[in-house]
């Protein structure tokens, strides 16, 4: 099990002015498995290929066990990159292909023949050795590619989105399968992906990626509650800022209204979120609720998502079903309860 | 309709060549005589007991094989910077590279006569293979770089990451994925060697023996006899290397396709 520490990462293309990353820092503690999430274009696959060494960074620093990589050659590394497709030799068949990384490394036929099946055994493929790879499914195609790179048993695994083309129910069964080999092999790995429930359920910690650089990392049910900034926030869902003066347990929202606050000793400008789920549309008035406008009102099968004007601010809530249904234009009562408000840097 | 077309094709491709075996084994047949009135083996013994004759297809096929193996090392690298990266100067790169279809032979092979004559090329096999590689290099640039255009360096980072060494990843990953392209490259290379006349007649001044210069010979001296047998001698290898790499080919491109 290795402890992977990232510091300073800079990087820029040739030929362009924008940094796809700078200042990135990550440390990953032996064995865990880290989300980098992030929207297309935010440079978390560039973070793989540079661990890989197929990119080189312009700046900065990558530690295994307190050891830096970079002046070691990519393919001494240790550290696994498996894409988003499988990349499976076409020319070679399943066991071929998986014993891949073994061959090059000079191991004997015999221990590779052995590697392999205890590896199709792992991935739940047993008996396809001799399969060619254009015969395999996306799905059993990508559990042979993580076969392939289990087999040399890397310092470090890198996931750059390996199910984001796959059906959905292939994918959450390959999202299991790939966190208990995990867990079982205890394999630092670093997963890579633009969804975030599937960032949620495949990591111990997560790490958002904004424009090159980290703007949070922590427990997923941390980031996705009490996201700490304005950006990630956003990225988790949230769209109800609330910037204005608090004094004594108020806050005297731009453009929106006053809001209670649960912390009382909160003074100065400030801003504060609220996640969708907790914010409630009634037709009465509640405590701590402003006047809004519906917009639309959208069924989304577990739960009904509304989208409400208040002042002149838009926002969206969704509400647990079974909820009443809202016309548009109806004038409701947007209740945020104090107790779900909690305040992110701008 | 469709067999029609088939039987058609075989007609059209296959006729010239039983008009040639048919002359290869008569002498004296000319117009208006429907059919050849004496059948002989004579032209056609004389023509292979000529020590020129194989002489000529051995040197064109060494020389052939020469020029196909220099042409495949020094395509591999151009092909694959002008397919898979952008820079500046390319577009002039590419103009170089296919300036020698445009440009008359003749004119290249007086300079380089003169050239090879000074640096003592002219005359030997090396020289000869080297002047055609100006014919055949465009053609293998041409036929990798478009391969190499469609070419996913993934499979190589992949590789990479699996632990192979950049000697390992060329021959175990790029050679594999490109084989269909290089046999292609190859064949065209092959090709346009063999039966390439002016350039090892100018280069060759009369040293270097191959079968088209001997074909030309023939041609001109107007015994059809012999120019369908030296004909037939000709077609012979470029048509046994298709007949025995169409099949390969075929088999290699779709397990590559399977995968796309």
């Amino acid at each position: 099990m290795t402890k992977i520490e990232i510091t300073s990462l800079h990087k820029t293309y040739p030929n362009t002015r924008i940094p796809v990353l700078q200042d990135f820092n990550l440390s990953i503690n032996a064995g865990e498995m880290v989300t980098l999430l992030g929207p297309s274009g935010s440079g978390k696959s560039t973070v793989l290929k540079i661990i890989a060494g197929i990119e080189q960074p312009n700046s900065g620093d990558i530690r295994f066990d307190g050891e830096t990589i970079l002046n070691i050659e990519p393919n001494k590394r240790g550290a696994v990159l498996m894409f988003q497709k499988s990349y499976l030799f076409p020319f070679l068949n399943v066991e071929e292909n998986i014993g891949f990384g073994l061959k090059m490394q000079g191991v004997s036929p015999e221990t590779i023949q052995a590697e392999v099946k205890r590896m199709l055994k792992l991935i739940g493929l047993p008996g396809i050795e001799k399969r060619k790879v254009g015969q395999l499914s996306g799905g059993e195609g990508q559990r042979v590619a993580l076969a392939r790179a289990l087999v040399t048993q890397p310092k470090l695994l890198m996931l750059d989105e390996p199910l984001s083309s796959l059906d959905t129910s292939v994918r959450l069964n390959l999202q299991a399968a790939i966190r208990e080999i995990q867990r079982e092999l205890g394999i630092t790995t670093i997963f890579v992906t633009h969804d975030l429930s599937e960032a949620m359920a495949m990591s111990d910690r997560m790490a958002i990626l904004l424009d090159g650089e980290v703007t949070a990392y922590d427990k997923p049910e941390t980031l996705f509650h009490r996201p700490p900034c304005v950006r990630s926030a956003k990225f988790v869902g949230v769209d109800l800022f609330l910037e204005g003066e608090s004094s004594g347990g108020w806050l005297e929202a731009v453009g929106v209204g006053r809001v209670r606050l649960k912390d009382e000793s909160k003074v100065g400008r400030s801003v504060f979120a609220i996640r969708p789920e907790h914010i409630r549309i009634q037709k009465e008035e509640k405590e701590n609720s402003l006047m809004g406008v519906v917009q639309s009102c959208l069924f989304r099968g577990e739960a009904l998502e509304v989208l409400v004007r208040i002042g002149n601010v838009m926002t969206r809530a969704r509400l647990p079903m079974p909820a009443p249904m809202f016309a548009h234009g109806e004038n409701v009562f947007v209740q945020l309860p104090a107790e779900h408000l909690f305040e992110v840097a701008a | 309709m469709k067999y029609l077309v088939r039987a058609l094709l075989y007609v059209v491709l296959v006729a010239p060549l039983a008009l040639f075996i048919v002359y290869s084994f008569t002498e004296g047949w000319f117009f208006p005589a429907p059919f050849p009135s004496e059948w002989t083996t004579t032209t056609f013994q004389r023509t292979m007991d000529d020590p020129r004759t194989l002489g000529g297809m051995w040197q064109g096929f060494v020389i052939a094989v020469i020029v196909s193996l220099l042409s495949l090392i020094l395509a591999f690298p151009a092909a694959r910077a002008l397919g898979l990266r952008q820079f500046r100067g390319r577009q002039i790169a590419w103009l170089m590279l296919f300036l020698p279809t445009v440009v008359p032979p003749l004119a290249i092979g007086m300079g380089l006569n003169i050239l090879f004559l000074r640096v003592g090329l002219a005359g030997t096999i090396m020289g000869v293979s080297l002047a055609h590689l100006i014919s055949t290099l465009p053609y293998t640039v041409f036929t990798l770089s478009s391969a190499f255009a469609r070419y996913d360096e993934n499979y190589e980072h992949q590789a990479l990451a699996l632990g192979a060494n950049p000697m390992q990843i060329f021959f175990n990953i790029t050679l594999r994925m490109m084989t269909p392209s290089l046999v292609v490259a190859t064949l065209f290379a092959f090709l346009v060697s063999w039966s390439q006349y002016l350039l090892t007649l100018l280069i060759g001044g009369g040293k270097i023996i191959t079968l088209p210069v001997l074909l030309f010979t023939a041609a001109s001296g107007g015994n059809p006899s012999t120019i369908a047998i030296k004909s037939l001698l000709f077609i012979l290898p470029p048509a046994l290397v298709i007949a025995f790499t169409a099949r390969e080919l075929n088999r290699h491109g779709n397990e590559i396709r399977e995968q796309y």
